[in-house]
């Protein structure tokens, strides 16, 4: 007993010795932090593994990625990668908040009748490819900036009016009429039953759709070459069977989308504090 | 007590040994519900569901519509909040004193729901404040009456935590508290006592004992299936349910079957009612002969 009671407290016994290993494993168990960085850093490994030991001839090795990296970051103008990086984030803002703000508004017009088919239109050209519509917006815009930005918020809005007006659809019937036995007009109703309690749902939308964005981005840049950016860059580098440079972009979308995630729950946390107790709960 | 089936108007005046009724507060007349099924038949719900509320001189009212699972206590309830309109008949309600009624609109009566909704992105002191404040009361006043409801229900400390941070009781009286915000004279408590152990049962049935005492205004409307918590607490008790036919087989369509005046009976707002000989006579009454039957 003495030698036990003598052991450092934070050596764990020996039956609990693979303890944050089996916590990996559980189904539905909650991990501790030693576990949760283990986790990391066991897929880091694991994918390194992959990548460099991969049989597909295609994929570069890490190495050649990062000589490309080297590569274009050390290149000036419409050839560097800052320049392309900034030219799609740009756009990638821009056309996400635009997006939001026009897929809100619709989601949300929902809730009355007489916006429901309008609504329901909208929701059914998500089935249409973006690039249908080129004649369309080479008409109403000029090529470049403003049809980039025009292109990507309207394929975006089809998507995200689709999410948004699930989570309306979602709100339980017993919500509408709490709020109605306690007397509230309909602009109450629809202000304290449909808008404020789902604007976290909504940041989870954009967040989910933020991930769409970037496929379209890339598509939109493949028309629009005239500016630069990452699709741009891809097209060019991949039509020269140039994987390692590519590879690098696709990196960099990685990295900016693992950021704007989390941005949003950081929105979310700042503006919802209810909403990130509730996902806990 | 007194068989009220197909009774559809108020006691003319006081019942026989029963505290002083004054004008009607709250009618049903004649209420039908139906509704359309898949196969192009029609459920019947209600059927000519009459009842009426009187005003008691001087006394807390807490009424119980009893009845068991699927005997159409939810629709009541529903269309007596405004909630839902009935196919056929009216809920009428008082309006303002006198004997002048009108037909009741969603928003005059107050529902505490079974699940206990509440507005989750409102800490609980807002969820008080906000719904007094649409109703048009001041919010400096709105916050202290709120406060002074927390307190009195020893809710202070979940002040300014979130709906989602409360457990189930602590839940059920922020509900109620909310309704009792908006000062309205009529409460409906869908299944207060659904899933509660006997100790909760208890605390709930002291709760709405305290809230209508303090105020005679206040009438309490109770929902239920649980036929000793009904006695316990009420007034009145409304036993809802189905008339048989010949052959043995339910009518379709519920309505009042019987009411059971608790003030006549003498033993409504005894202290240790549960100990009284008449209390477990009715009770033995409605679980074995009266039940069964509906």
């Amino acid at each position: 007993m003495e030698n036990i009671s003598a052991k450092p407290a934070a050596v764990l016994p020996a039956n609990e010795a693979g303890y944050p290993f089996r916590e990996m494993v559980r189904v539905y168990g909650s991990l501790g932090a030693f576990a949760r960085s283990h986790i990391v850093i066991v897929w880091v490994i694991l994918i390194a593994l992959v990548w460099y030991f991969n049989p597909i001839r295609a994929l570069p090795f890490p190495g050649e990625v990062l000589a490309a990296f080297r590569r274009m970051l050390g290149a000036d103008g419409a050839q560097g990668m800052v320049y392309n990086v900034y030219v799609t984030l740009k756009l990638n803002i821009v056309g996400m908040l635009i997006a939001s703000v026009i897929s809100l508004v619709v989601a949300y017009l929902s809730v009355i009748p007489l916006f429901q088919p309008f609504n329901k239109i909208i929701q059914w050209l998500r089935y249409i490819p973006i690039v249908g519509f080129n004649l369309v917006f080479l008409t109403l815009f000029t090529i470049g900036w403003p049809m980039k930005v025009a292109m990507l918020t309207t394929g975006m809005s089809f998507f995200l009016v689709t999410s948004m007006t699930g989570v309306i659809d979602s709100i339980p019937r017993l919500k509408y009429e709490l709020a109605k036995v306690l007397g509230y007009n309909d602009w109450h109703v629809f202000w304290s039953v449909v808008v404020r309690p789902t604007l976290p749902a909504m940041i989870d939308m954009v967040a989910q759709n933020a991930a769409m964005g970037w496929v379209m981005i890339t598509a939109i840049e493949t028309y629009n070459r005239t500016e630069g950016g990452i699709g741009s860059q891809i097209y060019a580098w991949s039509s020269t069977n140039n994987l390692p440079e590519v590879y690098a972009y696709l990196i960099v979308i990685g990295v900016i989308a693992v950021l704007e995630d989390w941005i949003f729950v950081l929105i979310k946390r700042v503006l919802f504090p209810y909403s990130l107790i509730a996902e806990r709960a | 007590m007194e068989n009220k089936a197909n009774n559809n108007a108020c006691a003319p005046g006081p019942l026989t040994g029963a505290a002083e009724m004054l004008e009607p507060l709250l009618k049903l007349e004649n209420i039908s519900r139906e509704f359309p099924m898949n196969d192009g038949t029609t459920f019947v719900a209600l059927k000519d569901l009459s009842l009426c509320i009187q005003n008691i001189k001087d006394k807390p009212q807490i009424v119980s519509l009893l009845g068991p699972s699927g005997s159409g206590k939810t629709t009541a309830l529903r269309i007596i909040a405004g909630l839902d309109q009935p196919t056929a008949g009216q809920v009428l309600i008082s309006n303002g004193g006198g004997d002048d009624m009108r037909r009741v609109r969603v928003g005059d009566v107050g529902v505490v729901f079974q699940r206990y909704p509440l507005f989750e992105d409102l800490t609980v002191l807002n969820n008080l404040v906000e719904p007094a404040v649409r109703a048009g009361m001041k919010k400096d006043e709105a916050k202290e009456k709120a406060l002074r409801y927390l307190d009195e229900f020893n809710l202070v400390r979940q002040g300014m935590a979130w709906p989602v941070q409360l457990s189930g009781g602590q839940r059920q009286r922020v509900a109620i508290l909310q309704q009792l915000m908006q000062d309205r004279h009529f409460i409906i408590l869908d299944e207060p006592f659904s899933g509660l152990d006997p100790v909760n049962i208890t605390n709930v049935i002291n709760i709405i004992n305290r809230i209508a005492n303090e105020h005679t205004l206040n009438t309490f409307i109770i929902i239920t299936h649980d036929v000793t918590s009904a006695l316990t607490i009420s007034d009145h008790v409304y036993l809802l349910g189905r008339e048989r036919d010949a052959g043995g087989q339910p009518i379709p369509g519920s309505r009042v079957m019987k009411e059971y005046d608790l003030i006549a009976e003498g033993i409504a707002y005894h202290p240790d009612i549960e100990d009284l000989p008449r209390f477990a006579e009715i009770r033995k009454e409605i679980k074995l002969v009266e039940f069964p039957k509906l």
